[in-house]
């Protein structure tokens, strides 16, 4: 077993990297990015759903918010550990930004909240009421399990095995969204929901990246894209038009 | 965050000629409680320069001890000095074990296993295989291990015990490159060709539950591709890529003889992705925010010093690096920086994001 290989040739046949021993520099950089946006998206998220645990309608509602706060944040530790291992001190990194901040609630869609973290720019608006926390958890519910499905393949081995632990969780938040919605569309509460659609609609939107092309096909040859943002967003719509329709609500 | 501890050497025995077993007891047990399949990276100062290694576990979790496996590669420095010069009642520093390459075995599952080993990629595959067949009295592991030649398989013979300890539950096919065997299918490389006869003729993938795979990249590409030829799923195929690609020495970076200048410009050189841009840049402005305000794409996340997403390396010049949480003292004495923290000193400045 003497074949010599580059790296890159390797990455490009869909090989996986298994230690920060063995990922190149650039390709070091891009996948602690990546992890970056994922662990501050779910800290954020986590922290602006934290809050809404108390305008729970009742009991299971209370429970449902409860877990899928305490289980995002969990979410957000396994990946955090796997950044550890490249050197990143995970207890400063964890308290390192104000993961509760927001804009205003009427920012225009696709806003930056400032250079502070890495986030998804939907996790920069503010939650108003209860149907208002449940009809984005379901839209970004959607939208994280079109992600998960590129995430599942990442090249960096133990990223990968962290998602496989994360994506049914995950899948079940956004089951959690949809059984709650479902629930408040019987109680007659419709119009209610379908305003929130209309402002969390764009906003999940704009979260599906734009890189360039370039970048993509640089990501997509070290294993760590596979579907580019607009053929992801196409995929989310799709789909969300879908359950939307199910639920007898009508999508923006 | 990678924290180093101290680990005693307690015995170093030649299993072939090039490699060696070193039997390690941790002054603090606690920080190396490992799952079987997980690795250990070392670290030693050589010349003034520190060198990192990962080298995988080969005991089980029940062996009652802590053991990995090294075998020395050709101009490899720590391996050299590990199969040399290592002697019990040394002690080693190495940070807690790291790595996924493992999975739960639990005693009521009744599992086939596979595993792929080239060379001393086996060792990491020995741990699971021990672990699982004493901890899951109803599975079995079919082991298919590709080597040069007869005289060049670590651990045969602990292989072959473990064959005698747990008769009928573990299959060994070796691989072997140039060495004939009666079988003619046994000899030769483990390539598309020879997955798909041993896959057709000897190995049941259909009844396997899970595979490991672990040695150089060809082999793993054509062994995982094969697997998803009959059936596999990725997330039933683990990966582990053996020490062989790790990162070669570094030099030692260019300093500048340019005495630290107070004029407040610098001439900046950036090189990203292949290509290097110069351009000038303000002393009160960061590495990063002057490449980026050059409209190159430069690698960035937190921006607080913490993440290490933006490191790069210094070839020229010095610079003041205000925060810094995520390098460690080898990485900042190899010429590393995180260019989020980083301010120039001098009136060159040259770095590097791709080394």
């Amino acid at each position: 077993m003497s074949d010599d290989m580059t790296i890159a040739d390797y990455l490009a046949e869909g090989g996986v990297l298994t230690s920060p021993a063995n990922v190149p520099p650039r390709y070091r950089a891009e996948l602690l990015k990546l992890m970056a946006i994922f662990v501050d998206s779910e800290l954020a998220g986590a922290a602006g759903f934290a809050d809404k645990i108390n305008d729970a309608p009742g009991i299971k509602e209370r429970i449902a918010a409860a877990r899928i706060v305490l289980e995002k944040t969990d979410h957000a530790e396994r990946v955090l550990k796997v950044m550890g291992e490249f050197g990143v001190d995970e207890d400063r990194y964890a308290n390192s930004h104000p993961w509760t901040a927001r804009l205003e609630r009427d920012a225009p869609a696709g806003s930056e909240r400032g250079e502070h973290d890495m986030r998804l720019s939907v996790f920069n608006y503010p939650l108003e009421s209860w149907a208002d926390a449940v009809t984005m958890n379901l839209l970004m519910g959607l939208a994280v399990g079109v992600q998960m499905r590129d995430f599942l393949k990442v090249s960096y081995g133990p990223l990968a095995e962290a998602f496989r632990q994360i994506a049914p969780v995950e899948q079940r938040h956004a089951e959690l969204a949809r059984e709650g919605l479902e629930k408040m569309v019987e109680e007659g509460r419709a119009v209610e929901i379908e305003a929130s659609l209309y402002y969390w609609w764009p906003r999940v939107e704009a979260s599906f990246g734009s890189g360039t092309p370039e970048k993509m096909e640089r990501l997509r040859a070290w294993g760590l894209r596979r579907a580019d943002g607009e053929s992801q967003r196409r995929a989310w719509e799709d789909q969300a038009r879908d359950v939307l329709g199910e639920l007898g609500l009508k999508a923006p | 965050m990678a924290r180093f501890h101290e680990l005693k050497v307690t015995q170093v025995e030649k299993t072939i000629r090039d490699a060696v077993v070193v039997t390690l007891e941790p002054s603090d047990p606690a920080n190396f409680d490992f799952r079987p399949g997980q690795y250990l990276t070392f670290r030693r100062d050589f010349d003034g320069e520190e060198l990192r290694r990962s080298y995988s576990i080969c005991a089980g979790k029940d062996d009652g001890c802590l053991q990995v496996g090294i075998k020395r590669v050709d101009g490899g420095a720590f391996s050299t000095w590990a199969n040399e010069d290592l002697k019990p009642g040394d002690t080693i520093q190495a940070m807690s074990p790291m790595g996924a390459f493992t999975t739960e075995f639990e005693a009521g599952q009744a599992r086939h296993y596979l595993g792929f080993a080239g060379g001393s990629g086996i060792t990491p595959v020995l741990s699971l295989i021990r672990t699982g067949l004493a901890r899951e009295p109803e599975s079995r592991f079919t082991l298919i291990y590709a080597n040069r030649g007869v005289n060049t398989i670590m651990f045969r013979e602990e292989l072959e015990d473990l064959k005698n300890r747990f008769m009928g539950r573990l299959n060994v096919i070796h691989i072997l490159e140039t060495d004939a065997q009666d079988i003619e299918l046994f000899t030769g490389r483990v390539d598309a060709e020879k997955c798909g006869q041993l896959f057709s003729h000897w190995v049941d993938v259909d009844t396997a539950d899970m595979a490991f795979i672990c040695g150089p990249e060809p082999m793993m590409l054509t062994i995982a591709a094969a697997l998803k030829d009959h059936g596999m799923q990725e997330d039933q195929i683990r990966f582990e890529l053996f020490a062989s690609a790790q990162q070669g020495r570094l030099k030692k970076p260019v300093k500048s003889k340019q005495a630290a200048n107070t004029d407040k410009l610098t001439a900046a050189s950036v090189t990203l992705d292949g290509a290097t841009r110069s351009f000038e840049m303000d002393k009160e402005t960061t590495v990063l925010d002057a490449a980026l305000a050059n409209s190159l794409d430069a690698p960035y996340a937190c921006k607080a010093g913490v993440c290490s997403t933006c490191r790069c390396r210094v070839i020229e010049g010095e610079v003041e690096m205000v925060a810094n949480n995520a390098l460690e003292d080898y990485e900042v004495e190899k010429g590393y920086i995180l260019s989020c923290q980083s301010f120039p000193l001098t009136d060159k400045l040259v770095v590097d994001y791709d080394q």
